[in-house]
Formats: structure tokens, sequence, C-alpha cells
């Protein structure tokens, strides 16, 4: 176990080196689009004061002034002076819209500032610090310091600090912010990593958000840098969300926003390639917007290549290469083709400078440079096998379809060369697919084959009819040749009906019309055969061995007769007969057992009818002893002595109705103990078998009077 | 060499006849009459199939069962046995096989079926 763990934190540790190294950009970032629908969202006609905050304001850190009368009007209208809540909605959401002013009374003011105290919630002390700051009334920095501080060590929780640190940045430079300050480095030690790719707290998108603006907010109040470090794993976990539930998300989102893209010290940039990075020479711009997380284009920003290598050579095409900026798109673009780079993929490294400020300003991207072919030195012939008729070659250009047919019987074989080069450079391509295309018209059979480039690149093709009849079904007859070209870097993939080629096979055995495979036609249906019952014999059979086997009892009556066995010893004492019936009952009862019970009420049953046989029984059997030793002094002396041994005089296992059947005593003692410990062991069979400890199936045979095959045992 | 055969058992069922106690001839009655249920049912077994194979098991180590009981009870009761069996009277070893018969018929009877 030590070892794996070492083993697992080494690995760990490595992983970890290896992806710091890499420069990390952000996954997910909010698109102009769904900027659109943020502000959507947060234009919505509002209901009551607060979502006539948290859009006015909301709108605001996107950059889109609400100057409406009619938003004025509500906000006062909506005012209720004596609550702290209403009255922060409201001066927040006024001091957005320009020339909206809320009047402050005194009481007002006696209120917010009764409001901050160590007694009242974070959130309140926040909301009446952040009235008084925006209705511009005076307030005392240190003693809402104060406040705050107690109400951080009496609630520990996530949204109280962020609630703290955004109050802190209302308060004046003088107050003592530093202990505040620290608690950004606490809080963001609380966030929960999610595979290096995510950052967020485990109370939601919001608490994130709210934190990422609180924290940014206090360090831009404070100028000093705030210890986060891991800036583009709360983008993606912000900026992955791109539909929001409320508008208080939809708040937070927007607020997390602003202050990413306009706080003194980190600015996430986002590098996205305009439309697909590829590359043609009808298209030789590499086209790079570089915005903030608002998707505001970044105007101090300067791009440049670092290095600009082909993936499957990995030779250096660009290095040190600057981007231009074309002013009114506020796009970044790169002549690439310029440098004339061979058709392929390209892993380009780009840099962002311009500000100290952005972050992942590194960012590798991969480009397609794509190219047109054309193919060259179509030449198709028929060359006899033995060689014995010099090769007719025919030269087809590209699209144009040679005239003549060829003829190919089982003497010839078809050939075809070609070589694929690039349009404007003619450089030697090998595209990922050069098929040979065999179209049946009558048939409608096809058949593709592989043309494959020798060491020079020069494409061959050859068709033997003999070796190849297989595939065709050894069907003759005129076949439409097509050539196929494509690749994902070709922009002019290639299906070109070169000629029609007329094969003629040997031995015409193929059926006359093709059926297509029926793959999905229905199959037959399986009828389930049910367990047929085991072969029984005959009745007769039976019933004649039933009565064979029961014929060795007539035997032994007679035996017995001639023996002289009689019941003449047979007394009529209560015991004996009691005896008799209770015997005779257990015998009846194993009867009613293989019809009707089971193991359960049998032993039941058992139990009774049994323990009530045994005392008869021995009863009986102990007056048979008395009656057969009575006579016999020894051994009556001899029992006595041992009985005596055993059991004294006065201890309760001598039954008073027995007490001088002192042989009976000790049988019975005997047999107690026997039969108690049997009797221990069936019940705890028994109760095992109850609660599904043993397999009780194999009791029950019979179930509903019907036969179950033992071979389900 | 067949003749001394016969004349051990013939010697042997004399011997037998005389010296063996009436108790014990009766029980061995008993011994023959399920030994050849049993081979009765072995023989339909052989010949039929065993189509109900736990019933034929159940019959057949009801047999085989009843036999062991029979013999176990016949070297109890044996007089010439007394020294070995100080502390088992004939009464105590038929309540055993009483008993052991109980036993016996309630895994037969579960077993049958």
């Amino acid at each position: 176990i030590f070892v794996s763990g070492i083993s697992a934190s080494f690995i760990l540790l490595v992983l970890s080196l290896v992806l710091e190294t890499q420069a990390l950009t952000p996954t997910h970032h909010l698109t102009t689009t769904d900027v659109a629908r943020l502000q959507a969202l947060l234009s919505q006609p509002f209901t009551d004061l607060k979502s006539a905050y948290y859009s006015v304001v909301g709108l605001s850190k996107l950059g889109i002034s609400v100057a409406d009368a009619a938003t004025c009007r509500f906000i006062k209208s909506n005012l209720d002076p004596s609550s702290v809540e209403s009255l922060f909605f409201a001066a927040e959401a006024s001091q957005a819209l320009p020339g909206c002013e809320i009047p402050v009374s005194n009481d007002t003011r006696d209120l917010l500032l009764a409001t901050v105290s160590e007694d009242s919630t974070a959130s309140q002390i926040h909301q009446s610090v952040s009235a008084l700051s925006s209705l511009g009334l005076p307030l005392a920095s240190q003693e809402v310091v104060s406040a705050l501080k107690a109400r951080i060590s009496k609630e520990d929780n996530v949204l109280t600090i962020i609630l703290a640190l955004q109050t802190a940045s209302r308060l004046s430079q003088q107050a003592e912010l530093g202990e505040i300050l620290e608690e950004i480095e606490d809080l963001a030690a609380r966030l929960d990593d999610l595979g290096g790719v995510y950052l967020q707290f485990e109370e939601g998108l919001e608490a994130t958000a709210l934190f990422v603006s609180a924290a940014y907010a206090l360090s831009d109040h404070v100028d000093m840098e705030p210890p986060i470090d891991q800036v583009i794993q709360l983008v993606n976990s912000i900026f992955s969300k791109k539909s929001w539930d409320s508008l208080s998300e939809a708040f937070s989102v927007a607020s997390a926003a602003e202050s990413l893209s306009s706080n003194r010290f980190h600015v996430p940039i986002i590098v996205s390639a305009q439309g697909p990075a590829a590359i043609s020479h009808s298209q030789p711009f590499l086209r790079l917007q570089v915005t903030n997380v608002l998707c505001k284009p970044l105007s101090s920003a300067s791009v440049l290549v670092e290095s600009a290598t082909a993936t499957s050579s990995k030779s250096a095409i660009l290095s040190q290469a600057p981007f231009t900026l074309r002013e009114y798109v506020g796009v970044f673009e790169l002549n690439f083709m310029a440098s004339q780079p061979a058709s392929g993929y390209y892993q380009f490294s780009v840099a962002i400078a311009g500000d100290s400020r952005f972050v992942a300003n590194h960012v590798e991207l991969k480009v397609k440079v794509s190219t047109r072919v054309s193919i060259n030195n179509m030449d198709l012939s028929v060359v006899d096998k033995d060689q014995s008729i010099g090769p007719k070659t025919t030269r087809v250009e590209y699209p144009a379809k040679a005239k003549a047919s060829f003829m190919a019987d089982s003497h010839q074989i078809f050939a075809m060369t070609f070589q694929l080069v690039d349009e404007t450079t003619g450089v030697e391509l090998t595209p990922h697919q050069t098929f040979v295309r065999l179209h049946n018209q009558k048939t409608g059979q096809e058949v593709v084959f592989v043309a494959e480039p020798d060491s020079k690149n020069l494409y061959k093709f050859e068709l033997d009819t003999t070796e190849r009849k297989t595939e065709f079904d050894s069907i003759s007859g005129t076949y439409a040749l097509y050539l196929m070209v494509g690749d994902a870097t070709l922009e002019n993939p290639i299906l070109w009906n070169v000629a029609d080629v007329v094969l003629k096979f040997l031995d015409e055995e193929a059926p006359s019309t093709i059926q297509a495979k029926t793959l999905y036609t229905p199959k037959p249906e399986i009828q389930h055969l049910f367990i047929l019952p085991e072969k029984k014999p005959p009745t007769v059979v039976s019933n004649e061995f039933t009565a064979l086997v029961l014929s060795p009892f007539l035997l032994l009556l007679i035996l017995w007769f001639k023996l002289g066995a009689n019941i003449s010893n047979f007394t009529l004492s209560p015991s004996t007969v009691l005896f008799h019936i209770g015997h005779a009952a257990m015998l009846g009862l194993m009867y009613v057992y293989w019809t009707h019970l089971n193991m359960f009420q049998t032993l039941k049953y058992l139990a009774i009818i049994g323990s009530f046989t045994f005392l008869a029984g021995n009863r009986m059997l102990a007056q048979k002893a008395v009656k057969r030793y009575s006579n016999c002094f020894i051994f009556f002396f001899l029992v006595c002595k041992k009985t005596l041994f055993f059991f004294p005089k006065n201890s309760v296992y001598w039954p008073i109705s027995i007490r001088f059947d002192t042989s009976a005593v000790f049988f019975f003692f005997n047999q107690c103990r026997i039969f108690i410990l049997l009797c221990v062991d069936l019940i705890v069979t028994l109760l095992c078998a109850k609660h599904n400890l043993l397999n009780i199936d194999n009791f029950i045979f019979m179930k509903n009077n019907k036969w179950e095959t033992y071979n389900n045992l | 060499m067949s003749n001394s055969v016969i004349s051990v058992i013939s010697r042997f069922l004399e011997e037998y006849a005389s010296s063996t106690p009436n108790k014990l001839k009766v029980i061995d009655a008993y011994l023959l009459y399920i030994m050849m249920t049993g081979a009765l049912q072995f023989l339909y077994c052989l010949l039929v199939g065993t189509f109900p194979f736990n019933s034929f098991l159940s019959g057949f180590i009801s047999c085989v069962g009843s036999f062991i009981l029979a013999v176990c009870l016949r070297i109890q009761i044996n007089p010439q046995n007394k020294g070995e069996f100080l502390s088992i009277s004939p009464e105590r070893a038929f309540a055993d096989f009483l008993f052991a018969h109980t036993v016996l018929h309630l895994v037969v009877i579960n077993f049958i079926g």
C-alpha cells in the first residue's frame, strides 16, 4: 500500500509539473452570442426593486447604460425607506443611472449607520455600507472594519467573507484593511480544483463569480495584487455555463466578467481564430481575434508568432513574425502563404504582448494549409501477360474521358499510372485517399481498389482479371473506371471518370442477376420448445413391479408365522396402548407429510406426537425391563449402585412414579441427553434453513403435487 | 471342492437353526425381507430406468437404512454380546431402534418427493 501510495504521489507530482510548464489557456469563454444572451436576460422587464437592481447594475457592468426616466421613477416609487435592503438596491441602481437621485432623510441615514454593528449579518453590513457610500453619506470605516472582523470570526462561510471583501472595497483607503485583505488568500485556498481545468467553490457558480468580482474590487481599491494564480481555471468555471437560471446568477457572471476585463492586475485574454484556422491560396491570411472575457477587442495588444513548425517534419517555417492589426475589425492577421508553406498541418505558438496584466498570453494553435491538386501524366495501357505485344498507352487529360474503351481479358493486364502534384508549386503530393473505382453500369456492382505510390511518388494501378475475379464475381461487361482523390488538406477533391474498361472473365459461373445482400430481412422464427416430459415406463410395468416389491412382506409374515412370533405378551397397560397409538400416529404423520405438509409443519407435529410417544414408550419399556429383571438381585444391586452413583436420591432426576425403576431411570436420562442433542441439532438446521442460510429447496420436492424434475436440484 | 462348500453351508444352516434364539430368528426374517425389497427396487431401476431418481434413491436408502438399524438391534439384543453392551438394555436398544427409524423415515419421506 505504501509503495503504491508513494509511486502515485510521485506520478501526480510529475504530472502537475508537466501541466504547469504548459501554458494554460481558457477552454471556456463567452462568445459574442453568449454576451448578447446575458444582456438579454438582464434586460428583461423588472417586477420589483431587487430585479431592477440586478438589471440596471448588471447592464452597467456589461458597459450598457440604461438611461431611462421610467426606471428611475420605478426605483423611487418602490423604495421602502425603513428597509436596509431596499435602500441598498435603490442606492446602487440609482448610482448606475445617470441623473437619478434618491432623496435621503436623516432617519434613513441613522438607520443605515445603526446597521453597521457586530450584531447585524454580513449582508446587512454590506448593504448599509454600500448604500451609504452610493448615497454619498459619511461612514466610519474603522467601525465597519471591526464589525466585519467580528462577523467573519463568528461565521466562517464563503458568502460572508465575500460580502466582507465587497464591503471593504467601499471603505476609505486609510482604514486598516490588511486583515480583510488576507481573507482573499484564505478563501482562494478553499476553492475546489476539478482536474486542473476548473476551480470553483462547492457553493456554486454564483459564489465563485462573486468572489472574483469582490477580490479584484478590493485589490484594486488597495492597489495590491491579489494572490490568485489560477485565474484561467476560474475563468473556465465561471464562463462554462452559457445560460443562466436566475437574475442573480446572471448578475454575478456579469460583474465577474467586468472585473476580469478591467482590473489592474490580471486580465485573461481569449485568442480565437476567426473561422477555421485554415489557409490556402485563396485565403492566405490567418486571422486571430484577441479579446478580453467580455469579448471586447484589446487595442493595446500586439500579437507575435513565436514559432510555426510543421507537425509532420517538425521543421520551423516561421519565427518571431508579427501579426498586423486590421483597425476597424479588431482582428489580427498574418499572411502565412507568403512563407510558401507546403500543404499540411502546422503548430503555431503565438504570444500576445502589450500589457503586463495579460494572463494566458501564450497560445498554441493548429493551422491547416490546404492546396489544390492536379493530376499529371495519366497513362492507361493494356499489357499482355506474356509481354509479347508491347503496351499501348493512352494519355488522358483531366477532366476528359478516354475516347476508346479498353479491353482486357484473361491474357491481359490493365494498368494505370499517374502523378499527383500541387497545382501551384508542382511538388508531388501523396493524399490520404487515392481510390480506383470500377462500376458496372448494368448490374450496379462496384469494386474499389487502392492505388499505391512507388518510391518516386508515381501512382500505379494494375488490374489482373484472373487474380481479381472473386471481387468481380466473374461478371464480364463494361465497367466505368473512376479515380477518386481526397485529403483533408486538398481543396479540390477529385472524382474523375477516366475511361470505360471491358473486362472478360473466363468462367462465367456467377448468377445472372445479383441479389443485394439481404442483411436486414427478418430471420426465421425460432419456435420455443418446451421441456418435454421424460419418457415414463408404461403403467403396467410400474404396477407389476410395485406388486413385486411388496411381495417380500408376505414372505416376512409367513416366516414370522413359521418361527412362532406372537403378541401373547401384549399387556393392556395404558402406557403400552398409548405408545402404540402414538407410534401409529407418527407413521400416519409420515404419510400426511408425503402428501400435504412441508418439513416445518411435520417437525412441529412430530415434536408433539413424538414426545408423547416417547414418554409412553419409555414407561412401557421401563415396565418391561423391570418385569424382566425383577427376579435378578445381582442386576438390581448393580443398577442401584450405578444409579446411586449418578443420581442422588433427592435429586430432580428421580421421577416419583418410577423411583424404583432404576435402570429405566438411567435409560431415561441417557435417552433424554441424546434426544435433546438431536433435537437441538435439528432445530438449528431448520432455523438456518428458515433464514435462508441453507438451501431449503432441497427439502421440498413436490410442489403443487407436480413433479419437479430432479434436474433442478 | 464343491462338496466341502455344500457341507459347510448345510452345517451352517443346522447350527443356525439350532443355536440361535427365536428372537434373533425373527429379526433375521425381517432382515431378509428388507434385503429382498431393496434388491427388487434395484432390479427395477436397472431394468426400467432411473426416471424418478430421487424416489429410487429414497426407497433404496430406506431399505439400506432399515437393514443397518435392524442389524444394530440384533447385535445389541444378542445375549452372547451382553459383555460389550453392559449399559444398553434390550429395551434401550429397541427404543434407539425406534427413534433412529423415525429420523430415517422423516428423511426418506422428505426425499421421496
